[in-house]
C-alpha cells in the first residue's frame, strides 16, 4: 500500500477493521497508518464508508473485527471520558449542540472532560475559563454571538461554535464529517482556512470528509479514496487529478463521468 | 424489524378490542330502569346553582375567604417544594443518569421506579390520615401528606422527560469526555428544562385541589370553609369560596405560561 508520509510516529494505526450494519457491509476489511499533523481528505461516494470510519476513530461506534490503535493505545476497549476526549473530538455533520444552552455554555462543554463535577455546575452560574472560550469564539469570527441562544444560530454559526467547542477539547486528533457540504463555496474556503488554522497550530492531524478536488489540493497532504468500504487510493493531495476523482465517484466504472456535465 | 412492529400491532389491537369488550360488558351492569337523580335532587340542585347570585361579597367575609386561600396555597407551595427536592433527585436515577457501570444504573434505575410506584400509589388523603395518626393536625401532616405522592408523580415524570431529549447532542457531550452527571447537567437538564417547569407548575395547580381537600382530615384551609358553609346551607358563601378557588388556579396556569414563555425566547 502507498502510503503519502510516513514520519515515524504513527498517531493512527488501523490494522484490518472492518463495520456491518446488518448485512450491509459499510467497511471492508481495511488497514491505514495516519502520522501526527497530517491532513486527510476523505474522498468517495455516498455510502462508501467515510461516515463509519471517522466514527471508528472517534470510537463513537465500534469495529467488527480488527485492531484500532490511538497514540499506541487500544481504541475500541477504551471508555469514553476524559483521556478519550483529549485524544480525538469529532464535529458531526448536524453539529450536535444543546440547543437550549447559549453559545458560552455550549463551547464550555469542551471543558467537561476536564473539569470536577462541582467546577462543572457552578460553570452553568459562573461559567469557568470564560477568557479561553471567548478566545476561540473570537477565532471562530463570531464573537459576538456569545450570549446568544445556540439555537438562534445559523448552520454556519453553530459549526463554528462546534469547532470552538472542540478547541477547548484539545484533542490531538480533529475528525469532521462533511464540514463543508452545506456551504457556499467562499465559506467552505473560509471554514477549511480555519480548520486547518486550527489543526496546523500544534501539529493536531486533521481527517475531514471533503469532495471538491482543488479544496483537497489547497488544504489537505493526503487524500485516501473510499469507495464501497475499501480504499481505492492514498496518495498525495499533488497527485489528485479530476480524472481520479471522476472514477472514485462515477456510478457506473465502464462510463466516464463529465464534472458538471448533464444534459 | 418489520415483523416486529406487525407483531406489536397486532397485540394492540387485541388491547383495544379486550377493552372494548370489557366497556360493553360493565353497560350491562347498570340498571337503566331507575330514575337517573334522585325525587328533590332536580330541585336541590337548582337551589345550589341559583345561589351564585348573589356571592357572598361582604368585606368579613370576603377576608375570611383570602385567608383560608392564602392557606391552602402556602400548603400546596410547600409540598409540592418538597415533592421537587424529593422527586428531582430521584427522577435523575430512574432515567438511569447516574455515574458507574451501565449495569448497576440500570438496577438503581429499577429500585428507583418501584419506590416512586409505591409513593403515588397511596392517595394523598390516605397519607394524610397516616400522617394525623403521627403528627395530629399540624402543617407538617399536610406538606408530608402532599409531597410524598407528588414527589411520587413528578420523579416518574421528570424521569420521562429526562430519557426524551434527542440522543445526538448527548453523544456529542460524551464525545468530549463528559460523565453521565455532566451529560445530564449539560444536556439532558437544559433540553428538558421547559417541560419540567410546564409539569410543575400543572402538578401545583393539582396540589391546591389537593390541600382545599385537606379539610376531609380537618386541615384548615379554604376546603374547611367550604364544608361549613355547605353545613349552614349558605350556598353564596360557598360560591365564594369556590370563585377564590378557580382564581388562584387561573393565576398559577398564567404564571406558568409567563415563565415558560421567557424559556423559550
Amino acid at each position: 500500500m502507498n502510503f503519502a508520509s510516513l514520519n515515524g510516529s504513527h498517531l493512527i494505526a488501523a490494522d484490518s477493521i472492518s463495520k456491518s450494519y446488518g448485512r450491509v457491509q459499510a467497511l471492508a476489511p481495511l488497514s491505514i497508518t495516519i502520522g501526527q499533523g497530517e491532513r486527510v481528505a476523505l474522498a468517495g461516494p455516498s455510502g462508501s464508508g467515510k461516515t463509519t470510519l471517522l466514527y471508528l476513530l472517534a470510537g463513537v461506534i465500534q469495529p467488527d473485527s480488527g485492531d484500532l490503535l490511538l497514540g499506541g493505545q487500544d481504541l475500541t476497549r477504551q471508555k469514553p471520558g476524559k483521556e478519550k476526549a483529549g485524544m480525538v473530538g469529532l464535529i458531526h455533520q448536524q453539529y450536535d449542540l444543546v440547543p437550549h444552552l447559549s453559545v458560552l455554555h455550549n463551547v464550555l462543554a469542551g471543558r467537561l472532560g476536564q473539569w470536577s463535577l462541582f467546577r462543572s455546575l457552578i460553570s452553568l452560574v459562573w461559567p469557568q475559563d470564560r477568557h479561553v472560550a471567548e478566545a476561540a469564539l473570537a477565532q471562530m469570527g463570531i464573537a459576538d454571538k456569545i450570549h446568544e441562544r445556540t439555537s438562534h444560530l445559523s448552520g454556519g454559526e453553530q459549526q463554528r461554535v462546534a469547532m470552538a467547542r472542540l478547541m477547548l477539547q484539545g484533542s490531538r486528533v480533529i475528525l469532521a464529517d462533511e464540514p463543508v457540504s452545506s456551504l457556499d463555496p467562499a465559506r467552505a474556503e473560509d471554514l477549511l482556512e480555519i480548520l486547518t488554522a486550527l489543526a496546523g497550530d500544534s501539529g493536531k492531524t486533521l481527517i475531514a470528509s471533503i469532495h471538491a478536488p482543488h479544496l483537497m489540493r489547497k488544504h489537505f497532504s493526503r487524500v485516501i479514496g473510499l469507495r464501497e468500504g475499501r480504499i481505492e487510493f492514498d496518495i498525495p493531495s499533488e497527485e489528485v487529478t479530476d480524472q481520479v476523482l471522476e472514477k472514485l465517484y462515477n456510478l457506473d466504472q465502464s462510463e466516464p463521468f463529465v464534472w458538471g456535465g448533464g444534459n | 424489524m418489520g415483523r416486529r412492529e406487525l407483531r406489536l400491532l397486532e397485540s394492540r389491537r387485541l388491547l383495544t378490542l379486550l377493552l372494548a369488550g370489557v366497556f360493553l360488558w360493565s353497560l350491562s351492569s347498570v340498571d337503566w330502569k331507575g330514575p337517573l337523580i334522585h325525587t328533590g335532587g332536580v330541585g336541590a340542585f337548582w337551589n345550589f346553582l341559583s345561589s351564585l347570585f348573589p356571592p357572598d361579597l361582604s368585606p368579613g367575609f370576603l377576608r375570611l375567604a383570602l385567608t383560608a386561600s392564602w392557606q391552602t396555597l402556602a400548603y400546596a407551595v410547600a409540598g409540592i417544594t418538597l415533592a421537587v427536592l424529593i422527586g428531582f433527585p430521584l427522577g435523575v436515577v430512574a432515567s438511569g443518569s447516574v455515574p458507574g457501570s451501565p449495569r448497576t444504573g440500570l438496577g438503581l434505575a429499577v429500585a428507583v421506579r418501584f419506590i416512586l410506584a409505591a409513593m403515588r400509589s397511596i392517595h394523598e388523603l390516605v397519607w394524610a390520615v397516616l400522617f394525623v395518626a403521627a403528627f395530629g393536625l399540624s402543617s407538617l401532616t399536610v406538606i408530608l401528606a402532599l409531597a410524598l405522592p407528588y414527589a411520587g408523580i413528578l420523579g416518574r415524570i421528570y424521569s420521562e422527560l429526562f430519557s426524551q431529549v434527542p440522543e445526538e447532542p448527548l453523544r456529542s457531550l460524551r464525545a468530549s469526555g463528559a460523565s453521565p452527571l455532566r451529560v445530564l447537567l449539560y444536556g439532558r437538564l437544559p433540553m428538558a428544562l421547559p417541560d419540567l417547569l410546564g409539569y410543575t407548575f400543572y402538578r401545583l395547580e393539582c396540589a391546591i385541589r389537593s390541600a382545599a381537600i385537606m379539610s376531609f382530615v380537618g386541615i384548615r384551609g379554604l376546603g374547611f370553609e367550604i364544608q361549613l358553609s355547605l353545613n349552614d346551607l349558605l350556598f353564596g358563601q360557598v360560591w365564594t369560596l369556590l370563585l377564590f378557588m378557580v382564581g388562584m388556579v387561573v393565576v398559577v396556569d398564567l404564571w406558568s405560561t409567563r415563565v415558560r414563555r421567557s424559556l423559550v425566547s
